[in-house]
């Protein structure tokens, strides 16, 4: 099986765009506020008409990878670029407009913009994406899962590139959040971050974890609760510290604590 | 590289038709008709009530949503077929789903203040109450491809499988019928006030369903003789065409099923029988059938093809795994079940179908197609246990 590596990271959080714009305290920085949020990009058009602010954030975080990566769209396009999406909570605004708008009103968002699905499909339709193509639901661990996956996809030859998307929101579904305060540490900060994944030298070794990997910790402590955006997240942070293989990434959600290692061949 | 297959060694289900894999089996013989007016929930607002409902259920504890208590039924009738004997770090679970647990989030955002029922809502939720339930400790994956996430859930505990990730892997999908769900899909004119038609010249819809389906993994060195089946082969690919409509091209569903022909180095001459996904909407069904013409190409001419869910419903989550056990049960027994409420031909689809009875043939290799919202497709290649 062919190596890996992470080409580029893009960013986009309720504290900016990129690494750069991430406090060095996020608790301190968030001065008690319980959500951080992330404005809803500025992208227009008709085909945007129906999409939801999750759907413009993954968008905006595949843009902002691309600057990074200072690649033009049409090198993503087609079937050589796989899309692995990862959310714990990206379909909570969806939803919770679907149930309560709908309930009150009687008009209803549009129903497949419910699905956790609907945040790639506009990120793939954006994009021209056509390659292989997961979607996993869970926290930071599910995402450290997207990782190997994205691992695999390229390293078997079942594409040249692979994108490794999160989006995760917040504002909408805030108070049910409130009620499950043991899941997650404020605050929570509304984030999408997207990872490319290209042949490279490196050998990933995906196992469990028992403890919190530095990087993970830099995450949280940088950026507050961004669930599955917390790994991607990390390796921007990596990237922007100078650092390459070998490093250890983890992730945590509900119990479960996932390890991904880069190692030289 | 070849890639490694995977046993499936036994599977379990609940379902609209039958309340275990057998009483499954046997209604997909049959031509039982699963579907039937709702009753766990109000109904008469909409402009169909009708769907595949499960209505005797065993109440597992109060408390359990429903998708879990039906993830608990499919799993006690796995484990009475095979045990899981391996450490329980080593085993992992992986469940695919549309809705997750979204029926306990209308609860939550209906009035119940609990943090219990606020958690219950989050989707990974009945995956992580399988795992425990079922004592696991290795990874616990949700996967999500809209309807096509049965199908890719048992692609992603192959991968682990193969990465030694995990020595036995408890894989699947399910999907609960609830309100939300109800209310969305007739909300989008997509139910039928008909009887579900798949590949039908006169098919008006869909009809929703609920279950769960289980299989049990492993390496296929690992297995021993215990075995329905081998899963050769998967892919999934994305359609970057429509949010909610398949490409009218079918180039990501084609695209799925080359690479996974390709991963099982089988090609279309091989295959025996092809369990397609045919949801009976009429684009679905004119885009599959033209896509499975062309991956066959002359082979189409001769090789049987089926649709279940006009007995289930469109069970969701749990369609593309109840149809890949269907695969592996039909090379057991030598029969393919027929397509109930296929009556008339569609010059569009021109395919085999196994039409008004049974058909005895014992398939060898089967492929079994899904695609779902959000522009999701998958395929599965596997192998059934013909001894």
């Amino acid at each position: 099986m062919t190596g890996t590596e992470v080409a580029a990271v893009g960013v986009v959080t309720g504290w900016g765009e990129g690494a750069a714009a991430l406090p060095s305290d996020a608790v301190r920085a968030a001065a008690g506020r319980r959500v951080i949020a992330a404005a809803r990009p500025p992208l227009v058009g008709e085909r945007f008409r129906r999409a939801t602010r999750e759907c413009l954030l993954g968008v905006a975080a595949v843009e902002a990878l691309l600057r990074e990566a200072n690649l033009e769209r049409e090198e993503i396009r087609g079937c050589e670029t796989a899309l692995v999406y990862v959310t714990a909570a990206g379909y909570g605004a969806a939803n919770h407009g679907f149930i309560v708008a709908g309930a009150a009103t009687g008009a209803t968002l549009h129903f497949p913009y419910t699905a956790p699905s609907a945040v790639p499909a506009e990120v793939a339709i954006e994009f021209g994406l056509t390659g292989p193509y997961v979607i996993l639901l869970g926290g930071a661990a599910a995402t450290i899962d997207g990782l190997w996956q994205a691992t695999l996809q390229v390293g078997r030859g079942r594409c040249r590139r692979a994108l490794v998307l999160a989006v995760e929101t917040f504002s909408e579904c805030e108070e049910l959040w409130a009620r499950g305060r043991w899941l997650l540490r404020p605050p929570l900060v509304e984030s999408a971050a997207c990872a490319l994944l290209i042949p490279g030298p490196s050998r990933a070794t995906y196992a469990p974890a028992s403890t919190e990997s530095p990087l993970e910790a830099l995450a949280r402590a940088r950026a507050g609760e961004t669930l599955a955006c917390a790994p991607l997240i990390a390796l921007a942070l990596a990237r922007a510290g100078g650092g390459a293989a070998p490093f250890r990434l983890t992730g945590q959600w509900r119990g479960r604590r996932a390890g991904l290692a880069w190692e030289a061949h | 590289m070849k890639t490694e297959p995977v046993a499936i060694i036994a599977a379990g289900a609940v379902t609209p038709i039958g309340a275990d894999l057998d009483a499954f089996w046997t209604g997909l013989v049959t031509g039982t008709d699963g579907v039937s007016r709702i009753e766990r929930f109000p109904v008469g607002d909409l402009r169909v009530g009708l769907g595949g409902e499960i209505k005797k259920l065993k109440r597992e504890r109060r408390g359990d949503c429903r998708a879990s208590q039906l993830l608990f039924a499919a799993a006690d009738d796995l484990r009475a077929r095979a045990s899981l004997d391996a450490p329980p770090a080593r085993v992992a679970v992986v469940l695919g789903t549309a809705l997750g647990g979204v029926e306990e989030g209308e609860k939550a955002l209906a009035g119940d203040p609990s943090a219990r029922r606020a958690a219950a809502a989050l989707y990974d939720g009945p995956a992580r109450a399988l795992a425990l339930r079922l004592g696991a400790r290795g990874p616990v994956i949700t996967v999500s491809t809209a309807c096509a996430s049965g199908a890719t859930a048992l692609g992603v505990a192959a991968d682990l499988l193969r990465s030694d990730a995990a020595d036995l892997v408890v894989a699947g999908g399910y999907d609960i019928l609830c309100r939300f769900v109800m209310r969305g899909f007739d909300a989008l004119r997509s139910l039928t006030r008909d009887r579900v038609r798949p590949f039908d010249r006169r098919r008006s819809g869909l009809l929703l369903g609920e279950g769960a389906a289980l299989v049990l993994l492993a390496r296929d060195r690992d297995a021993g003789e215990r075995r329905l089946g081998r899963l050769l082969g998967h892919a999934s690919a994305s359609d970057g065409a429509h949010v909610a409509a398949p490409d009218p091209e079918g180039r990501g569903l084609e695209w799925a099923i080359r690479a996974a022909l390709a991963e099982a180095e089988v090609g279309a001459a091989d295959i025996d029988f092809v369990s397609a996904h045919g949801t009976a909407t009429p684009l679905n069904d004119r885009v599959e059938a033209a896509v499975l013409r062309r991956v066959l190409g002359a082979c189409a001419e001769r090789i049987p093809v089926n649709a279940i869910k006009g007995a289930l419903g469109h069970t969701m989550g749990a369609a593309a795994t109840l149809e890949a056990i269907m695969c592996l049960l039909a090379s057991r027994e030598g029969v393919v079940p027929h397509t109930v409420g296929l009556e008339e031909h569609d010059p569009e689809c021109e395919l085999d179908f196994v039409v008004t009875a049974p058909r005895a043939v014992r398939p060898r290799v089967s492929l079994s197609t899904s695609l779902g919202f959000g522009g999701c497709n998958a395929a599965l290649v596997l192998e059934g246990d013909a001894r």
